[in-house]
């Protein structure tokens, strides 16, 4: 899923500076589970903007809402006539929910809440951890399911680096290597000869160094 | 592909290889670096020219080419952290243009561990993927992108290995595909602890690696009980026993601190030099280029 994380409230007070009337948009899916954007969230968030705007010296009018999901038209529609009765929006949608609502109402300000951060799952209780960057071209199946490109910092495709240790990564102490791990696992699942033909560089064209990646499944058009 | 770089004919020839490096510092101005010009010319074969392993500071490309205008023979470094496929192989040619013939690929320290730890990074290949880059380059002419390079195009491929890097299965591993790439010579990360080295050259030469290429084995001369354990703490692919760390504290003032480290990497060479399959030293005097000359005797 979605990972993200909320502004600060003193962010948040900077980027509504001016405005008065702000719907503070929830969203139901992704932000919703990792305790960032859901409607638990807005209320939160809400009740420090007031507070917090008032110190500031502009007392934000704020009406709450979520709805199930901010990156589809379909779920958009039931947030049309609180949009329309506030002067901005405050998403607390990812960075595709905050931008499918400015698209949708082009002449109302839409601000992102939170920090979009990355595709991850819930390793425990309120721990998220990274798993995929969206690489457009996935090699899981090469290194025993675990990704070099997302989980070493380096993005090594051919092996570990020389700051490899075995419990921890050269650049974060408290994360194992990920070289490590899919070395015991393709070793575990009598998959290391995998490990040792030289994979040639990667073509980066269908990651986002290719631009902006859009696709098209003509067979669902018609 | 025969090559031309008096350390490309010392590997050759089977000589015994003493290397140094030269880390350059934030400066535009050559007299700044060429106070260490003397000591680098006396004695090592050919120099590492360090590229920005710490944060910038002169390219190690234009090192490279000061040193050449000393006579002094070039390893140019170059780490895969900082340029892409299009620069990393477009340096390559101005290197070769500058007369450089000698090539040492690396990551390179991950930028968060730089003084420019705000700094983006490219990764766009690893370091082995640049060995086999510049191989195909050597033998082929040909760049990544199939272009043809006109004229010649010659550079000796040099690896580093971490002897310390365990499980020893996955390093020797990843030292055979360096090689299998088109290493032609491998510098060690520093060696303190000598049986462990010992037990990794033994694998590398089970493996067949010793024959097929020279290892150099990375010395250090550690100033100082801080600079030990600053080290220790920051640098994972370094491997600093407790045991030096404590003869280091044991040796008193900061003067009698760094004659014992001089002492430990004079016993390190002594220790290992002879060691079956090994073909070099390689001086990692980190920015202290002084105290080659007397690290340099202990080579003979």
């Amino acid at each position: 899923m979605i990972v993200a994380e909320r502004k600060t409230i003193p962010e948040l007070i900077e980027i509504l500076k001016g405005q008065k009337k702000v719907l503070v948009l929830g969203c139901g899916t992704c932000v919703t589970v990792c305790l960032a954007g859901g409607e638990r969230e807005v209320s939160i968030i809400s009740s420090a903007l007031r507070i917090a705007s008032r110190l500031a010296g502009f007392s934000l009018q704020i009406e709450e809402l979520t709805i199930e999901r901010q990156c589809d038209n379909v779920f958009i529609e039931k947030a049309a006539e609180a949009i329309e009765r506030n002067d901005a929006v405050l998403s607390l949608g990812c960075g595709a929910g905050v931008q499918a609502i400015a698209e949708r109402y082009p002449a109302k300000p839409v601000y992102a809440g939170l920090n979009t951060a990355f595709l991850g799952i819930l390793e425990e209780r309120a721990v998220w951890t990274e798993k995929c960057v969206a690489c457009g071209a996935c090699v899981l199946h090469e290194y025993g399911g675990i990704c070099p490109i997302t989980r070493c910092a380096k993005h090594m495709l051919n092996g570990p680096c020389g700051g490899s240790r075995e419990d921890r990564c050269e650049v974060l102490p408290d994360r194992p290597c990920a070289w490590q791990l899919i070395y015991q696992r393709l070793k575990g699942i009598g998959q290391l000869d995998r490990l040792k033909q030289i994979k040639p560089p990667k073509n980066w064209n269908a990651s986002i160094h290719g631009g902006l990646r859009v696709i098209v499944r003509e067979d669902h058009r018609i | 592909m025969t090559q031309d770089s008096k350390l490309a004919q010392a590997i050759e020839k089977g000589a015994f290889i003493v290397t140094a490096e030269l880390l350059p510092h934030a400066t535009a101005e050559l007299t700044v670096i060429e106070k260490v010009f003397g000591v680098l010319k006396d004695g090592p074969i050919a120099v590492n020219v360090a590229d920005n392993p710490h944060g910038p500071v002169l390219s190690s490309l234009v090192g490279s080419v000061a040193l050449i205008r000393e006579n002094i023979e070039p390893i140019y470094q170059l780490v895969t952290r900082d340029r892409n496929r299009i620069a990393l192989q477009s340096d390559l040619l101005g290197a070769a243009y500058l007369g450089i013939r000698n090539v040492l690929c690396l990551s390179g320290y991950h930028q968060t561990l730089t003084t420019s730890f705000e700094a983006g990074n490219s990764f766009d290949i690893d370091s082995i993927q640049l060995i086999a880059a510049i191989k195909k380059m050597n033998e082929q002419g040909v760049l990544l992108d199939g272009n043809r390079i006109e004229g010649r195009f010659s550079m000796l491929i040099g690896a580093v290995a971490n002897p310390y890097l365990a499980p020893l299965e996955l390093n020797i591993l990843r030292v055979t595909k360096k090689v299998a790439g088109g290493a032609r010579f491998i510098q060690t990360q520093a060696v303190f602890d000598t049986e462990r080295f010992q037990q990794w050259l033994e694998a590398a030469r089970e493996e067949g690696i010793t024959e097929k290429v020279a290892i150099l084995a990375g010395v250090r001369p550690l100033e100082s009980v801080g600079e030990a354990e600053k080290l220790r703490d920051t640098l994972t692919d370094l491997s600093i026993p407790e045991q030096v760390i404590e003869r280091l504290k044991a040796a008193g003032d900061e003067k009698a601190q760094k004659k014992e480290g001089l002492a430990i990497c004079r016993e390190v060479i002594k220790k290992i030099r002879g060691m079956k399959g090994l073909r070099g030293i390689h001086i990692l005097s980190g920015g202290k280029e002084s105290v080659l000359p007397e690290l340099m005797v202990a080579t003979k």
